[in-house]
């Protein structure tokens, strides 16, 4: 729909449709690259590649469309770092739900809350990102599985383990 | 429990709360987790580099294209309408030249090269100085006063003169393959021209036009 228009209206369309999304765009990259300045690089580079595939735009909703492209910018980004492996966390490896704290013991306190954050940057790149969609952006399983490129029933199982990984973790922190 | 119980607890400081969330990562990272808002000034760097990416194309400015085509073809009409004026027919820029040289033998001091009523003269002084020559007559009422070397037309020419009371005729003839027949006026005076075995003839004088014609007639009877 987008393939004839002139560049006037594209950009108008643009500022529409893309633009108002900044906050999603930038909370992702930041929670995905995990640092300021590379957070404000992967933004800028992502909203020139969705520029210029704005032409690709089928009208869905923009929000999700945007950060498909700022997923996929940091991906490449911290691939090119070579910071992260993108390699499928192993369960097995990792440990498994029976080592999920006892609630009822633990209180919650400013400590837990401040390791809140250090616990989620310590997850693996594909637990976040789902984790972040998900909870921050409350987007829909599908959504996420079209921005994250995996089935719905990975998404699902991701969003699982890296809920119990973050419980593990905040209970790891407070003992 | 879900998060809106989270919530709800949260409002009223319920001691419970603390519990809630250890048990549910979802509602610790909805209630507790950072959103980061972009930087003021982003949005206004993304901004630019769009622009840069697609420059919105300048209007054409219709307006000083319209003043430019205009300019064009005023100028392209002047240069066309002083060409056809300069284009003029060469028989009368000829009948000009005739005239201008006719003036000019009258008003210098450069009338008669060879001043003689002799035909028989001035015929042999022609010879060596052109590569014709022209035909000496003897007309009755129009005595002969003498030749002289022309350059008419991109050619050597043989002017020979002669007289009536205070008047002068300069009779010009050269060889032309076909010489127009003319007959005007240009500044008082008149102008006749004609052809005859391959030669042009000019006659131009001040006198009037009758006898010019008379000359003319005596000359090309004879």
């Amino acid at each position: 729909m987008l393939e004839t228009m002139d560049s006037g209206r594209k950009q108008a369309l643009f500022e529409q449709i893309v633009m108002p999304h900044l906050n999603a765009a930038y909370n992702l990259a930041r929670w995905l690259t995990r640092n300021v300045d590379d957070a404000e690089d992967v933004v800028q580079e992502a909203y020139l590649r969705a520029f210029r595939s704005f032409e690709t735009f089928q009208g869905e909703d923009g929000r999700a469309w945007l950060l498909a492209v700022v997923r996929n910018t940091c991906f490449t980004w911290l691939k090119k770092k070579g910071e992260e492996s993108a390699v499928e966390f192993d369960e097995q490896v990792h440990g498994s739900a029976g080592d999920a704290p006892n609630a009822e013991t633990v209180l919650l306190n400013q400590a837990a809350l401040g390791s809140l954050h250090g616990c989620l940057e310590g997850l693996p790149f594909e637990f976040r990102e789902v984790m972040i969609l998900r909870e921050l952006e409350e987007l829909s399983y599908k959504e996420i599985s079209d921005i994250a490129r995996v089935p719905i029933g990975t998404v699902m199982s991701r969003l699982a383990r890296g809920r119990k990984r973050l419980q593990l973790c905040l209970a790891g922190a407070l003992k | 429990m879900n998060c809106e119980t989270a919530r709800l607890m949260m409002e009223n400081n319920d001691p419970g709360l603390d519990d809630h969330l250890l048990s549910c990562p979802s509602c610790i990272m909805r209630t507790h987790a950072q959103y980061y808002e972009a930087p003021p000034g982003l949005a206004e760097k993304i901004r630019g580099q769009l622009r840069k990416e697609n420059p919105t194309p300048r209007p054409i400015p219709w307006r000083w294209m319209a003043i430019a085509a205009s300019v064009l073809l005023v100028a392209s009409l002047t240069w066309n309408l002083s060409m056809l004026r300069s284009r003029v027919d060469p028989q009368q820029a000829l009948a000009g030249d005739v005239v201008s040289a006719h003036i000019r033998s009258l008003t210098g001091t450069h009338l008669l090269d060879v001043p003689s009523s002799d035909h028989h003269t001035v015929k042999p002084w022609f010879n060596g100085k052109i590569d014709f020559s022209p035909a000496m007559k003897d007309v009755e009422g129009f005595p002969l006063l003498g030749g002289r070397l022309e350059y008419l037309e991109g050619h050597p020419a043989a002017a020979l003169i002669y007289g009536r009371r205070n008047h002068m005729i300069n009779l010009f003839t050269w060889p032309s393959a076909a010489t127009a027949a003319t007959s005007e006026t240009r500044n008082g005076y008149h102008i006749e021209s004609w052809s005859s075995d391959g030669m042009a003839f000019w006659a131009v004088s001040d006198l009037n036009e009758g006898e010019l014609r008379d000359f003319i007639t005596l000359y090309r009877r004879n």
